[in-house]
């Protein structure tokens, strides 16, 4: 939205997730060779520690969302808005899910093995069964999935199965199914674990169709933009769960009515709460705020193919300009975490022996002196779309004074439009994913949202494709470690992004609400309860 | 000298009107194809291809002259057809009709609460002049017009439901299929807010108005005559001083319908204020343009109403039709 420059943060009250946000927002693990056998027989749902108390039925959950409105959609396999991420997750499921510390764990699937480097098999749970009764069976896996494919439905998931054809979806029994891949792909895993790839009954359509998913809830009714309410599923395959009898999820344009609605005791829970109201929410007996750690980042990309930053030189004076723990305060008031030009930071592969780069004034001006640019001017193109974009490009343009460096930010209304991708100089955004996910959807050639043009054609760094398709097919992960570490030490030293921080999630509930703890994930509020069979009144 | 008395009176009005609103669709339509963005490229997102922008674009008859599209849109307003919602594929008027009646009933208690209280405050005060009621009411009334109306919200908001006491909700929450009247607690605050906002300018009008009328010749004699104080003031007085009033009126209650989109965004406001704000940012033109074209109406219709009200309540004014 375009029609109030936010000063924070927090200000960019607007949520809207646009296609390409959703890729940027969907995590991803790097399931592969041994990793990917993950059905450990254990039917526990993911992502919850005993939380303090044992849990009680009952009560209506009331959720204030951040955004939503005409555009809000229910479908079990996309979103728009976020209030229908919240809306997906009162009712249908994945068949694996990441916990808390964004590691997939099996959900629906009793174990998800990758058999070859191009073959995967989905065993399900026995017994699990839709809100209207009927048994969850490979056809259904098989429905969804290639619904997922349809490229007519233009379904957020549709990019992540790249490597799989509708063909390629073979049933096995009743209750295990083979995917067949066109090439290698170890990332099958992670796109089954995606909350928006979840699996819907052999028939589904969106709403208004019916929605019965595998999921705590049913839909009971439901107004785009204004509110809808899910009843109590009481047939879920989760004994015990879930607990609520009703969960009411409520679109709010203002962060303020939602922190007033919060704390006027109208809502038992709010997303996103503006960071300058922790003070006011964590000084407020009876309300608390929870805040995730994410591996979510706004990088300033540089195309590296582009001037002035064809020089590794330009760019590396760059990156030793950014101030990082000042950027965490000033663009996320704190709430975030100093980064090092690396993404990914919860991959088991993230490559820690690289140093900690630090603001060094002075080598970026001999950097820049020696590549003949000292007293440079460029210009940096942002705009209002997630939350503090504008805000790390004026920071940074200010940090660049210090080197000489003169940097004109221009925040654009229609920067996501034809010059996108384009740039020389700009700020972009993207959310928590492991490694090889992420360099496909940004770091190599045909990747939808190259913003810096990696890898270079010659030189160092062009070798990076190849040790790409290395890692891809390595099966066995102690021969993968090493050369993701290599790609990221070339990312690290050439590549076009500065990665200054990845910053926090943070959300708001009563205390009389039990079962929310810290997630690294992608969703708020714990992913919203993991669907709502998580969380209680006390 | 026009002929035609009273009802050719409101016949030109009323083509007048026409005439304005005819003139505004002009604009709206220029206004919103002037607003930045494709909306086939906002609606498909950022993968689109070029075939389904064109597909679209065609649906949308974004492809026909300007012209052509002006003509479809206003012949399709003339037959009550808004179009389809960009972002949700529904009618317009499916989306907006619950929307409108929310806003109206949000109006309209605004209206039959702040108007009488105004004009009570403002004919007191003009009575009661320079005395402490006057100056107490006058120095309300200021304070209170200067402060825009989502100030008044939120500090009522403060007061009444989150910071100092927890009486009234404060949100609005209307659950699906529900009206705002169901749970009529949810409609205190903003009414409030709206009650505030309005009524400080009309009663200082109606003071002004009636202090003018007091002092004049009819009003001298209708007491030399020996009337009793009451019927001076209710009989003789009001009705000339309603006057002037009954256009400050209409243009807040013309506010209002406008304004209200500020009251809406505070208290999360099921209404017409949040509909037009996602229809901007979502380039929905034709939800942008059935809003513009709505509160264009009500201007003219109330602002109608105020110029037939006037006459109606000033003789010297009806014997000139």
């Amino acid at each position: 939205m375009a029609d109030t420059p936010s000063q924070r943060p927090e200000d960019n009250d607007s949520f809207s997730l646009n296609r390409r946000e959703l890729l940027m927002g969907a995590g991803g693990v790097l399931l592969a060779g041994s990793l990917a056998a993950c059905g450990s027989g254990s039917s526990s749902s993911s992502g919850t520690t005993a939380a303090a108390g044992t849990p009680k039925r009952g009560g209506n959950f009331r959720l204030a969302v951040t955004g939503g409105g005409a555009k809000d959609i229910m479908d079990g396999q996309s979103i728009i808005t976020k209030p229908d991420q919240a809306r997906l997750m009162t009712a249908f499921e994945t068949l694996l899910v990441y916990d808390t510390n964004y590691i997939l764990q099996p959900h629906l699937a009793e174990e998800v093995t990758q058999n070859k480097p191009d073959q995967w098999t989905i065993k399900l749970k026995q017994g699990i069964e839709f809100s209207n009764g009927k048994t969850l069976t490979s056809d259904d896996v098989v429905y969804s999935l290639q619904r997922i494919l349809n490229p007519k439905l233009g379904l957020f998931g549709t990019s992540g199965f790249a490597s799989l054809k509708p063909s390629g979806i073979k049933k096995l029994n009743s209750t295990t199914v083979q995917l067949n891949l066109s090439y290698a792909d170890a990332g099958i895993g992670e796109q089954l674990g995606q909350y928006y790839n979840g699996i819907v009954p052999v028939g589904y359509e969106a709403y208004p169709a019916p929605q019965h998913g595998t999921g705590g809830y049913i839909l009971k009714s439901f107004t785009p933009g204004q509110q809808s309410v899910h009843t109590r599923n009481p047939n879920y395959w989760q004994s015990g769960k879930p607990y609520f009898d009703q969960v009411t999820i409520t679109d709010f344009t203002d962060a303020t009515a939602q922190v007033n609605a919060l704390e006027a005791g109208q809502a038992d829970a709010m997303t996103d709460l503006p960071f300058s109201n922790v003070p006011v929410i964590k000084g407020h007996a009876g309300l608390s705020v929870l805040v995730s750690k994410t591996g979510g980042w706004l990088p300033l990309c540089m195309a590296i193919d582009l001037t002035p930053f064809t020089d590794n030189r330009v760019r590396e004076a760059f990156r030793l300009m950014v101030d990082r723990p000042q950027m965490v305060e000033q663009v996320l008031s704190g709430y975030g975490t100093v980064a090092n030009d690396l993404y990914s930071p919860f991959d088991p592969a993230y490559n820690h022996s690289l140093p900690q780069r630090v603001q060094d004034i002075e080598k970026a001006k001999s950097l820049l002196k020696q590549a003949g640019q000292d007293g440079m001017t460029v210009d940096l193109h942002t705009t209002n779309g997630a939350a503090g974009m504008v805000e790390s490009a004026n920071v940074f343009a200010t940090q660049a004074q210090a080197a000489g460096v003169t940097i004109n930010v221009h925040n654009d209304p229609n920067y996501y439009g034809d010059q996108y991708l384009k740039l020389a100089f700009s700020v972009d955004f993207w959310g928590t994913r492991n490694y090889l996910p992420q360099v496909a959807n940004g770091s190599i050639p045909g990747a939808p949202y190259n913003e810096t043009h990696w890898p270079p054609k010659s030189g160092q760094g062009s070798n990076f494709l190849d040790l790409y398709h290395q890692a891809l097919t390595q099966v066995d992960e102690s021969k993968r470690i090493p050369i993701i570490h290599e790609m990221q030490a070339l990312e690290y030293n050439y590549g076009g992004y500065i990665i200054p921080f990845f910053n926090d999630l943070v959300d708001a509930y009563s205390s009389k609400v039990a079962g929310f703890e810290p997630s690294k994930g992608t969703l708020n509020l714990t992913s919203f309860g993991n669907g709502y069979t998580t969380i209680w009144f006390t | 000298m026009h002929s035609g008395g009273i009802w050719g009176f409101i016949l030109r009005r009323t083509l007048l009107g026409l005439l304005v609103l005819a003139v505004v669709s002009v604009l709206v339509f220029a206004a919103t194809q002037a607003l930045p963005g494709d909306p086939a490229r906002a609606i498909l997102g950022r993968s689109a291809t070029p075939d389904s922008l064109a597909a679209l674009r065609a649906k949308l008859h974004l492809d026909q002259p300007v012209l052509q599209q002006y003509w479809n849109w206003v012949s399709g307003l003339v037959h009550g057809d808004l179009g389809d919602s960009l972002a949700n594929q529904e009618p317009v008027s499916t989306y907006l009709k619950p929307l409108i009646i929310n806003s109206g009933f949000l109006v309209l208690l605004s209206g039959i609460i702040s108007i009488p209280l105004a004009i009570a405050i403002g004919v007191w005060a003009a009575v009661r002049r320079d005395k402490a009621f006057d100056v107490g009411s006058s120095l309300i009334t200021l304070l209170l017009a200067a402060l825009p109306e989502f100030v008044v919200g939120v500090v009522l908001v403060v007061l009444f439901a989150t910071v100092v006491v927890q009486w009234l909700p404060a949100v609005t929450q209307v659950p699906p299929g529900g009206r705002p009247w169901d749970d009529m607690t949810g409609m205190v605050l903003p009414v409030a807010t709206l009650v505030i906002a309005v009524t400080p300018y009309v009663a200082r009008i109606m003071r002004a108005s009636m202090i003018e009328v007091l002092e004049s010749d009819y009003v001298e004699m209708a007491r030399l005559k020996g009337l009793r104080e009451n019927t001076v003031i209710l009989r003789h007085a009001l009705p000339n001083a309603l006057g002037p009033t009954f256009q400050v009126i209409a243009i807040n209650l013309a506010y209002l319908a406008g304004g209200v989109i500020v009251v809406e965004y505070v208290f999360n406001f099921p209404g017409i204020g949040g509909a037009l704000v996602g229809g901007v940012s979502n380039r929905d033109l034709p939800v942008v343009q059935a809003l513009a074209m709505l509160v264009a109406t009500v201007y003219v219709v109330l602002n109608l109403i105020a110029d037939i009200a006037t006459i109606l309540v000033t003789p010297r004014m009806r014997t000139t039709l």
